[in-house]
């Protein structure tokens, strides 16, 4: 700048004109330009321009006018603003420090305006070429200014701006939505503005109401920020802010823990509304980008929302929104999970936001911890583990059709379902509607077109290549590949261990405990459970249950035809107590419980006659009794009284039975008796303690109670006895059967060291797997498991293990 | 089969597939008699008798190894014998060829192994199987059938029992 001074000094001397000319002229110009108000006249202008553009003074102009606002600017004006901003600290109500903003910055246009009109003035000329002035132009003029203009006032911007200008808004937006949203707000809140004495504009009392103030100071804090193209640099971070908490705010209120309904509409409605306001703060620039260039124009309207500013903020609503709900949804999305589909809203919403935000990473690290968090743990039940995840296969299938989320936000259940024990059994009894408030198996297993579980072990897909897409980015790579990220309830819960053998084989065991508990043949439901598990099984695989179906049937031919036959009889050959049996093709039904239990010779009597009609009926075949399965009903007299139509298990019977020989028995002699445990019997006798038919005296002795008084009747309501009411399974349960199987891996394995010395884990893995016949009961066992079981035994010292071979220990 | 580098599991499955080939594939009756064995091994796992106990030797289930303990009581107790078992296609309408592998100093077992056992001659019934022919050679360990002995030696050291068990003891190699 220096420079360029001298220079001009220099052609200043070189001129012909007289130096006080030259100057005269440069202050009448410079004058004309700082104070537009002047009277100086058009003519005396131009003359002076020109004697200045001919001396080569008029390249200066443009530079000593930003030097002089630099100046100004940093020596008054912007300490002023800041001061005037700053002034009246904590006095004021927020009415008041609208007010000091405004003033601040009516006074910083104040200032500043002389510059511009100047500014503008020489720009003029300039693109006139008036008295041939050359320069940058008015836009290039301009540009400069405000960039000097920005630099000084924001250097070192006091955060009182910031906090000013995004109160003033907020009132303002308040005030905005209340006018326009008032028919909606009406409805919401039965109080209106009137109700509470304040206004829900400006939260004061409504007399002292300022909205409509508020809203013209708006307008005129829009046009000075414009006017100093300021607008964006102020308003932008508390509009962003104010967006935000608005928005979050609203759904705070609106959505959250709300599932059933979709907001989306909502929302983009209320949005426009929202752009109302804005449009309304960003008015003048919107005017500005309007086609007709009009600046200064007061009263303008708001300029079409098309505007680019508007449009910008608005694509920055709609992501605001979008993340805003994704986030919350996502820390909701455990109970929504749990809440399908009555939260199908929410998913679709959640569907549709989430393609529009980068969140899915979040989704699902989030919805994995919650998971484990708050199912994953041992209070709670199999069944609701079940529940919940049921409900997340239909959720996430709906949420995310690539199925990925599903795949790897479920990974941790199943992970632990495959660790709870009765996690098969909660299954099965889903699938066949035992398991109560847990509908859900059984309804998908009666849909129709089940999806066959052999169908996805296959390579072929009857799909279309060209309706192929990509995995998303955050798929596991397994080699299954995505077509094996099945949807399907059934065929993902049977997958939690690889294996359906295992399920047909705990389905036998309910369908057999079914079966034997409800002793009247009666079996339609269970042939159409059957018949539907053979649609997603395979025929094959059922075959077991089928017989088992079949042997009912059959039983109920074969009693009726032995019943019949007895009926033929004389009185005194027929059976002292009519016998009903259930015959089982034990091949076929899984292993029965056995315990002892000596029958009264009454019964046995009947139950060898009943055999030897069996045997006549069948040749070449036998009947071999569960003495302690079954139940039977009887009635019991005493002295007094009769209790009829008892319903009780053998064991029950055959004690109260001995009890009709002779009145009084020790638990001892009972026991020997009934070739059961002590304990066994002590526990049978209580349900007839309970009944008052006998009671236990001292010495261990149970007496007969001929005759009952009303008196003992009360104590034994009273009376606790832990009754035996527990619904004993009658087939053996899982554990003892992998015991079981355990044991006979152990007798084949200690057979082939003790005669081939030793061998290596993958000589006995295929060993076990070419001699060990596998059946209903024993299942192949895996190679991993296998070797567990052998650490196992090498631990408990039955086993040597050195260099991957095992071998026996020498016997002593 | 054929294949070096094949994983064991695959091996195995594939032996096994190719046992049940021949099962299915060859002739019916060999088929029953893979079955039959199968029910055998079986069986003898699930017995749990103490001293005897055989398996299939490899992936064939026509030769097994079988393995005796010395009865207690008599001059074999603790002496542990090794035999092996084969099973032709006939069975169990024909006998198994069964022979000591380990060298048996006895009346009844010549030096080549073989064993003159009658339910193995002209005895054989299709009731027999391997759980009752161990039984029986681990009994005829302790009881020689002196009348018709293989090894005249043994039968005639049998009498007394101090020496023939010294001498038994002493020449037992495993």
């Amino acid at each position: 700048m220096e420079e360029t001074v001298m220079e001009s000094e220099s052609v200043d001397l070189a001129g012909s004109t007289s130096h006080h000319q030259v100057a005269e002229a440069w202050e009448n110009v410079t004058t004309a330009l700082v104070s537009p108000g002047c009277l100086m006249t058009e003519q005396s202008l131009s003359e002076s321009l020109t004697l200045l553009s001919d001396q080569g003074l008029d390249r200066l102009l443009g530079s000593w006018l930003l030097e002089t606002l630099q100046m100004r600017l940093s020596s008054c004006v912007v300490p002023e603003f800041w001061s005037g901003l700053k002034q009246p600290e904590n006095e004021l109500d927020e009415r008041g420090r609208a007010w000091v903003l405004l003033t601040a910055f009516r006074t910083l246009l104040g200032q500043l305006e002389p510059f511009l009109c100047g500014l503008e003035m020489l720009g003029r000329w300039q693109d006139e070429g008036r008295g041939s002035l050359c320069g940058a132009g008015s836009k290039g003029l301009q540009e400069r200014a405000f960039t000097i203009i920005r630099a000084l006032l924001l250097f070192s911007p006091s955060p009182v701006l910031q906090e000013r200008v995004l109160e003033f808004y907020s009132r303002t937006f308040t005030v905005y939505m209340n006018q326009e949203g008032e028919a909606e707000d009406v409805a919401e809140v039965s109080e209106g503005p009137e109700g509470g004495g304040f206004c829900r504009g400006c939260g004061i009392p409504t007399h002292q109401c300022w909205c409509q103030e508020a809203l013209k100071q708006l307008q005129e804090l829009s046009h000075i920020l414009s006017r100093l193209q300021l607008l964006e640099w102020v308003s932008s971070e508390s509009v962003t802010s104010i967006l935000h908490k608005l928005i979050e705010q609203r759904m705070e209120q609106h959505c959250r823990g709300e599932y059933e309904r979709s907001f989306l509409l909502e929302f983009q409605e209320w949005l426009e509304l929202v752009l109302g306001w804005l449009s309304k703060v960003f008015a003048s620039e919107a005017e500005k980008d309007g086609p007709t260039l009009t600046p200064g124009a007061p009263g303008a309207q708001a300029g079409p929302p098309a505007s680019s500013v508007l449009k910008q903020w608005r694509c920055h609503m709609h992501q605001f929104f979008c993340r805003i709900y994704v986030n919350m949804r996502i820390e909701e999305l455990f109970s929504i999970i749990r809440d399908f589909p009555e939260s199908k809203a929410a998913i679709e919403d959640l569907k549709f936001c989430l393609e529009r935000t980068n969140q899915r990473q979040q989704l699902l690290t989030s919805l994995k911890s919650a998971f484990e968090s708050r199912l994953l743990h041992p209070g709670v039940h199999t069944s609701d583990i079940l529940t919940v995840y049921i409900s997340a296969i239909k959720a996430l299938r709906e949420l995310d059709p690539s199925m990925v989320i599903l795949q790897v936000a479920c990974q941790p259940i199943r992970k632990y379902l495959r660790t709870r024990e009765d996690t098969v059994r909660q299954i099965v009894a889903g699938l066949t509607g035992d398991a109560e408030g847990c509908t859900d198996l059984a309804s998908e297993l009666s849909r129709g077109d089940p999806v066959t579980l052999e169908m996805q072990d296959s390579d072929e897909e009857g799909n279309d290549p060209k309706d192929w897409t990509p995995d998303p980015t955050d798929a596991v790579p397994d080699k299954m590949g995505s077509k094996r990220r099945s949807s399907d309830i059934i065929s993902l819960l049977v997958s939690i261990y690889g294996s359906k053998g295992i399920f047909i084989d705990e389905y036998r065991a309910v369908l057999a405990d079914r079966l034997l508990h409800q002793l009247n043949y009666n079996t339609a439901r269970e042939i159409r459970n059957v018949e539907l598990l053979k649609l997603r099984f395979g025929e094959s695989h059922m075959h077991y249950c089928e017989v088992m179906l079949k042997d009912m049937a059959d039983s109920r031919r074969i009693n009726s035809n032995i019943r019949e036959e007895e009926s033929r009889l004389s009185e005194e050959e027929q059976p002292p107590l009519s016998l009903s049996a259930i015959i089982l093709s034990s091949e076929f039904w899984p292993p029965l419980k056995e315990d002892k239990l000596e029958l009264p010779p009454i019964i046995c009597q009947s139950m060898e006659a009943y055999t030897h009609r069996y045997e006549k009926l069948k040749a070449m075949r036998t009947l071999s009794w569960k003495p302690h399965l079954g139940s039977v009903t009887l009635d019991v007299e005493l002295e007094d009284r009769t209790l009829t139509n008892l319903t009780v298990s053998p064991i029950h019977a055959a004690i109260i039975l001995h009890f009709q020989d002779k009145s009084s028995w020790t638990l001892e002699e009972l026991s020997t008796k009934l070739g059961a445990p002590k304990e066994l019997v002590h526990r049978k006798l209580a349900l007839w303690q309970q009944h008052g038919v006998l009671r236990e005296e001292a010495g261990g002795r149970y007496y007969v109670v001929e005759t009952g008084s009303s008196k003992e009747k009360m104590e034994r309501g009273v009376m606790l006895i832990d009754s035996d009411e527990e619904r004993d399974s009658n087939t053996t349960t899982q554990s003892e059967q992998r015991e079981e199987k355990l044991q006979l891996f152990w007798a084949y394995i200690q057979a082939m060291l003790t005669n081939l010395d030793s061998m290596t884990l993958d000589r006995i893995h295929s060993m076990l797997r070419m001699f060990v016949a596998t059946g209903p009961v024993v299942t192949e066992m895996d190679i991993n498991e296998l070797e567990a079981f052998l650490q196992r035994k090498v631990m408990e010292h039955q086993l040597l293990a050195s260099s991957g071979v095992y071998r026996l220990p020498k016997s002593t | 089969m054929a294949s070096q580098n094949m994983d064991p599991a695959a091996a195995a499955a594939s032996s096994t597939a190719a046992l049940k080939g021949s099962e299915s594939g060859s002739s019916a009756a060999r088929g029953s008699v893979t079955k039959r064995l199968q029910q055998e091994l079986m069986t003898l796992m699930m017995s749990g008798d103490k001293g005897i106990s055989a398996f299939p030797e490899s992936d064939n289930l026509f030769k097994w190894v079988g393995t005796i303990e010395g009865p207690q009581g008599t001059v074999y107790d603790g002496l542990r014998y090794r035999l092996s078992l084969e099973f032709p296609a006939g069975y169990p309408y024909q006998a198994p060829r069964v022979k000591f592998v380990t060298s048996c100093f006895h009346p009844n077992v010549d030096e080549n192994g073989f064993i003159c056992l009658d339910i193995l001659k002209d005895k054989w019934s299709a009731l027999y199987d391997v759980r009752s022919i161990l039984l029986s050679i681990q009994s005829l360990l302790g009881e020689p059938n002196n009348e018709s002995p293989l090894n005249t030696a043994a039968a005639e050291l049998w009498e007394d029992q101090e020496a023939y068990k010294a001498l038994l003891h002493s020449n037992f190699q495993k």
